[in-house]
């Protein structure tokens, strides 16, 4: 009801911006300053106001959207890109089947059809999905775009040699011919039992066993139509062929981008892209700090990695309410946690990994991380609370503070046979500050019943590829403790849960993000989740397996990951999305 | 410093002034170049300065332990209870006080001032071992290019060229990052410390190799090399007494000057990550940790401080050792 | 004189050679005695679904199994007439000069390095324009003015910018002159706008490198300026030229400059070379797009290939450097011949 309230309001500011915007038509469009009322301001810019509405909406078209990124992109090619905020910005770009609803808060984890006139039709038995394609599509290059291309753009994400960024889930799940390994190596094999394209318009994929959260996948940038003839592999993400309303203009990875606009796409065949800025213009590996200080002073309209500020920027935004006004704070789908190692000894012992769940400071867990605002809500289990099928359990409490039950930790050190505690090693990424401090805190509040850890930062380009993620070598060298994350895929508790406590992910030459639950009960109900087509039933499973894992302590939850958001100054259509956990970059514009 | 016996340029340096003072009446009095240059040295005021601080700082290395036990807290403790859970920032803003000398980190709340006295220790060991590795490396080299001269000399100099060439922070860099945690029977901050001792050190023989190679050569060319020579002297003797004496000095005044750019380039190492290992405490990595926390400026400024002050007292030293030691370099 | 130039030019081949040689020994050689072994590296560039057999094939393709002089003799073929990389869905051209191929962003290495190499080289003379005047000049009037209070005051602080680490001083000013301060003088920031492009908006993107490098730099040429004038000014020729009744500036500017200038100009060779080369901790503490930069962030992905790539480049410019160094003295000391 209140919900409802508010949306009335904010439609009313709208229109009353639109007036407004009308009479001051041709004066200098001077960008507002912060905290006090924008001229397009459908929110008022207070704390929070882009998290379930949209602010300062508007139409107006123009304008250059800057956005800077603090690494490089993974890659901007849609077979082999997998990060949250590329799947976000990709869009300008591709279309995929289908799509999450560019809007506001909880709406925008609805998925809605983009390339395909509806969802997916699924057949009875959930193992063969059909899509329609939309009429008068076409690339940049005027061809039209036909589900030939959707096929090819599928097939050659396979190929994980080519594109080792990507995810799996079309390998792991369509029912493709023995030893395919892609369009490059099979050449010529016939792929029609996976993927079927009756005419140019339809596609019909066949998986080997049913699932019901197909339409999932088809949102997935590997559905990002590639025509077959300009593929030119490893180096196409230099030059992506648009299917969306943006093109490449200039491309120097490593250093950066733009886009301009794509006159081949029409809006008539896309409902959910406003395409109102001229182009976008995008820097890789800019610092940190200094991207935070440009978009608080307006130089940078947005940081395009969406995790939030950096922590000397928070002293500086969280005391100043005008500052403060002008961001978001949401949480968000992803886990920052520290897998243990039941491979090495003595965290084999059950007890023992108990003693970790008890022992481990909470509180300064967070602190790592960022504190209340930009590093997250103390996490109790596995299941961000935004995921359908969040339970509130907590099996190891961290004492009254959170600050590590030391009593219950030795009872579990004793009931293990280590009443002395034991020593053992804490892996995490040497490039990461975050990371590097959880480690520390962990090693502070392990020691307290005796656990020792000593501190082993590797590359993180290399972090699962070679060593935590290695099983072998995380044997050999006695990572018992790895410092992890993960983000869901999207939000849904497959997305979630499945590349993480799979024990059929890890693979002995390494790369899984998975590295320490094994346990062929939790396999077993991920496999009854996914055959589970009734939601009401399915969503429980979620809880169980959470449980489950939480039991075997295979896991130590630290935080559900908040992250403090700075709107950029003059940017209109600013709102979060749930569904990529930061905020939305179809809809935005320039005042 | 310089041998009894030594017959050679010490007296013929000494004796100019020598002369002088008996000009002036006085008794005259041989005085060794040792003498002279601890004379000279005692006048100058900013080396003394710079030597006192030098000897402050080594102490402080040596008994850290003991400094922190009095007046700080265990360097990798935290103390999260001076820090605010929104902002990270020490509550009061640095948490200095007299329980917290220097303040505290953010985050975690180690104490600055401990932190800072046992980053001294890593900070010298290093400089001083990878010196120490420079001067010998490019002192046993040096001489032997220029006494030996001929084709020994040309594979050295062609050697120094090529080592000039290299862009020394980039390959030393790589060579820490791709060393993994244990290797060569060594692990944690031993491997770390050799490591960083070994590229540091090596990488820079060949300044000192340069330095020693012309001293060798002007001095091969002096009458008492000669002299020693003809009285029967062989290669060795005259290298190692007749020399190395009077190559002392140089090696002394270069070694001083050689500490503080190794101390900043340990630093710089830290402060891009390849250094000692977390959470051990090094000025460098302190600073690159308080980058990230540019607006909580005492963080930054404790370990910048402390690298400076060091380095300017190095450099100091090495400049007043210089005008004593050989007045003609100024 | 051409002679002289000719075997110049051929020493400075060979020991281009030898520094990449040592480099290629040297990266091949410690990830193997640490453990590594051909399989291991090959992992990962091969993507997750690999299984041990895949990643073997792909080692025996991408010629990890092959001795260290033949994958050496691979690498300098490639310099020479250009390489094949049979990786992925086809071969991979990599043409001449073909300074190695990254298999992390399967692009050659050269055109990365021509991308940044403007960047690197816009800092490298700025910085090295601004340190030579302002070191030459203070070090001049500092010795002409022996014990004056510039004399000590310029002096002291050049003992201080000899002593604080660019990485120190590089933050301390952008904190200071950059980071949201009202008077923001820069905005580096990975923002290089090209010379061609926009020669204000280029000269404004720098100013803060330009300044911090060489306030570390100029501070070394005062001293150097100052003790050479000094050594200089006491030099026979120059009480010669006294005599002779030439004006004090003539003497100063046209005898004793010039003999204080010929050592500072091998060290100025050598440090533009080298930060030809990649300025590593300037461009990293500004997020400059150059050399250095491109060097750290391939450390830090641990490509290789990459660095292989910076160092030879690197090396290149000091050799070049010193070959014209070596020329210029001719021209500045009569009393040097070439031969």
């Amino acid at each position: 009801m209140k919900r409802k309230t508010t949306l009335g309001v904010t439609a009313l500011g709208a229109v009353l911006a639109l007036g407004l915007s009308a009479c001051g038509g041709g004066g200098a469009a001077t960008p507002s300053q912060s905290g006090s009322a924008p001229a397009g301001g459908g929110a008022k810019a207070e704390f929070n106001a882009a998290l379930t509405q949209v602010f300062n909406p508007s139409d107006k078209k123009g304008g250059i959207l800057k956005f800077a990124n603090a690494g490089d992109w993974d890659s901007l090619d849609p077979a082999d890109t997998y990060y949250g905020y590329s799947w976000n910005f990709i869009r300008l770009y591709g279309r995929s089947l289908v799509m999450f609803k560019p809007a506001p808060g909880k709406e925008s984890t609805q998925l809605v059809p983009d390339l395909a006139e509806t969802l997916g039709v699924p057949s009875d038995d959930a193992k063969t999905w059909t899509y329609k394609l939309r009429a008068g599509v076409k690339f940049e290059d005027g061809t039209p775009i036909t589900s030939k291309d959707v096929k090819y753009g599928v097939l050659r994400s396979l190929d994980k040699e080519v594109f080792p960024d990507g995810y799996t889930y079309f390998n792991d799940t369509l029912d493709l011919p023995k030893d395919y390994k892609g369009p490059y190596k099979s050449k010529g094999v016939n792929t029609d039992k996976a993927i079927e394209t009756p005419d140019d318009q339809t596609i019909v994929f066949h998986l080997k066993q049913a699932y019901s959260g197909f339409d999932y996948f088809a949102q997935l940038p590997a559905t990002i139509p590639v025509p077959e003839a300009k593929d030119t592999g490893a180096k196409y993400k230099e030059h992506v062929i648009s299917s969306g309303p943006y093109k490449f203009d200039k491309n120097e990875i490593g250093k950066g981008f733009n886009l301009v606009r794509n006159d081949q796409w029409d809006a008539a065949s896309d409902p959910n892209r406003k395409a109102l800025p001229d182009g976008y213009e995008v820097t890789t590996n800019v610092n940190a700090d200094d991207i935070d200080n440009r978009l608080l002073s307006g130089d940078l309209h947005v940081d395009i990695a969406g995790t939030g500020a950096q922590p000397a920027t928070l002293g500086r935004v969280l005391t100043d309410p005008a500052l403060k006004a002008n961001t978001d704070n949401p949480t968000i789908t992803r886990l920052w946690y520290t897998s243990i190692n039941g491979n090495v000894k003595p965290l084999d012992n059950l007890d023992c990994r108990k003693a970790v769940e008890y022992a481990a400071d909470k509180v300064a867990y967070q602190t790592a991380y960022g504190g209340e605002f930009s590093g997250g809500q103390i996490a109790t289990s596995l299941l961000p609370p935004g995921i359908p099928g969040h339970q509130d359990i907590n099996p190891y409490p961290a004492g009254a503070d959170n600050h590590g039950d030391v009593t219950k930790a030795k009872e579990a050190l004793t009931a293990c046979g280590q009443p002395n505690g034991f020593e053992t090693n804490i892996s995490y990424r040497a490039e990461r500050p975050k990371e590097k401090a959880t480690a520390e805190a962990l090693q502070q509040s392990l020691a307290k019943v005796g656990i020792k850890l000593t501190l082993k930062p590797f590359p993180q380009a290399d972090y699962f590829a070679l060593y935590a993620g290695k099983p072998g070598y995380a044997k050999d060298n006695k990572l018992g403790l790895a410092v992890n994350g993960w983000g869901a895929d999207w939000p849904d508790g497959y997305g979630f849960l499945q590349q993480m406590v799979d024990s059929r992910v890890i693979r002995e030459t390494g790369g899984s993000s998975n590295i320490s639950v094994r346990d062929p009960e939790v396999d077993k109900l991920l496999d009854q989740a996914s055959l589970e087509t009734d939601v009401a039933k399915r969503e429980p499973i979620w809880g169980q397996i959470d449980q489950k894992v939480m039991d075997d302590a295979y896991i130590l939850p630290g935080i559900w990951a908040k992250s403090l958001l700075i709107r950029g100054k003059g940017v209109t259509n600013v709102f979060y999305s749930e569904a990529t956990g930061m905020y939305d970059y179809l809809s935005m514009g320039l005042q | 410093m310089t041998a009894p016996l030594d017959v050679s340029g010490t007296e013929l340096e000494a004796a100019p002034e020598a002369v002088l003072a008996g000009a002036q009446g006085k008794a005259i009095q041989g005085r060794s170049l040792g003498q002279i240059a601890w004379m000279r040295l005692k006048r100058d005021k900013v080396a003394l300065t710079g030597a006192g601080v030098v000897i402050f700082l080594i102490l402080v290395a040596v008994f850290a332990p003991l400094i922190v036990g009095w007046l700080g807290h265990p360097p990798n403790d935290f103390n999260q209870d001076l820090i605010s859970s929104e902002t990270l920032a020490p509550k009061d803003g640095t948490g200095i006080g007299w329980d917290h000398l220097f303040g505290v980190e953010p985050v975690n709340g180690r104490d600055l001032f401990s932190r800072i006295v046992y980053g001294a220790r890593i900070s010298l060991l290093i400089a001083f071992l990878a010196t120490l590795l420079s001067v010998a490396i490019g002192t046993i080299l040096g001489v032997m290019a220029g006494y030996l001269g001929g084709w020994v000399d040309s594979v050295i100099s062609k050697a120094m060229d090529v080592f000039l060439a290299f862009p020394l922070l980039v390959f030393a860099i790589a060579l820490a990052g791709i060393v993994p945690d244990s290797a060569f029977g060594l692990s944690g901050d031993a491997l770390r410390v050799s490591l960083l001792v070994f590229i540091i050190g090596f990488f820079n023989w060949p300044y000192i190799g340069r330095i020693m190679r012309g001293q060798t050569l002007s001095l091969r060319e002096r009458e008492f090399i000669d002299a020693a020579r003809s009285l029967g002297a062989r290669g060795p003797y005259i290298i190692f007494r007749e020399m190395l004496p009077n190559l002392m000095a140089p090696i002394l005044i270069y070694a001083t000057l050689l500490i503080p750019t190794n101390i900043v380039f340990e630093a710089a190492l830290s402060f891009l990550g390849v250094g000692v290992r977390p959470p051990t405490a090094t000025w460098g990595g302190m600073l690159s940790d308080a980058v990230r926390f540019y607006t909580i400026p005492h963080f930054m400024f404790f370990p910048g401080m402390a690298i400076f002050i060091t380095v300017l007292a190095f450099n100091l030293l090495g400049d007043g050792l210089r005008d004593a030691l050989d007045p003609r370099a100024r | 004189m051409v002679t002289y130039i000719i075997r110049r030019l051929i020493w400075g081949v060979v020991m281009l050679a030898i520094v990449s040689m040592t480099t290629f020994a040297i990266f091949f050689l410690v990830p193997r005695l640490a453990g590594a072994t051909s399989d291991s590296l090959a992992a990962r560039y091969v993507g997750r679904t690999a299984n041990a057999e895949q990643v073997k094939i792909a080692a025996e393709r991408l010629g990890f199994n092959d001795p260290l002089i033949v994958q050496y003799g691979r690498f300098a073929k490639g310099i020479v007439v250009g390489a094949d990389y049979n990786y992925g869905p086809g071969v991979e051209r990599c043409p001449a000069p073909c300074l190695g191929y990254s298999f992390l962003t399967r692009l050659p290495v050269w055109p990365d390095l021509l991308t940044r190499l403007p960047v690197t080289i816009s800092l490298a003379l700025g910085a090295a324009v601004i340190w030579l005047i302002a070191g030459v000049a203070t070090g001049v009037v500092s010795a002409l003015r022996r014990g004056s209070f510039f004399d000590r005051a310029s002096m002291s602080i050049a003992l201080a910018g000899v002593s604080l680490p660019i990485f120190f001083t590089g933050i301390v000013s952008l904190v200071l002159f950059s980071y949201g301060r009202p008077f923001a003088i820069t905005a580096p920031g990975g923002s290089f706008t090209p010379f061609f492009t926009n020669p204000v908006q280029w000269a404004y993107s720098l100013l803060l490198p330009w300044i911090t490098l060489a306030f570390l730099y100029a501070a070394g040429y005062a001293r150097l300026t100052r003790s050479g004038m000094l050594e200089t000014m006491n030099e026979d020729y120059i009480r010669t030229a006294r005599a002779k009744g030439l004006t004090e500036r003539v003497v100063v500017f046209k005898h004793g400059l010039r003999g204080a200038l010929t050592p500072i100009l091998t060290i100025f060779g050598l440090d533009l070379g080298l930060l030809m080369g990649g300025a590593v901790l300037t461009e990293s503490t500004f997020s400059l797009p150059g050399i250095g930069k491109y060097a750290i962030d391939a450390i830090t992905s641990q490509d290789l290939p990459k660095v292989m790539g910076v160092v030879l480049v690197t090396a290149f410019f000091v050799v070049l450097a010193n070959l014209v160094v070596d020329l210029l003295y001719a021209v500045v000391d009569p009393r040097v011949r070439l031969t």
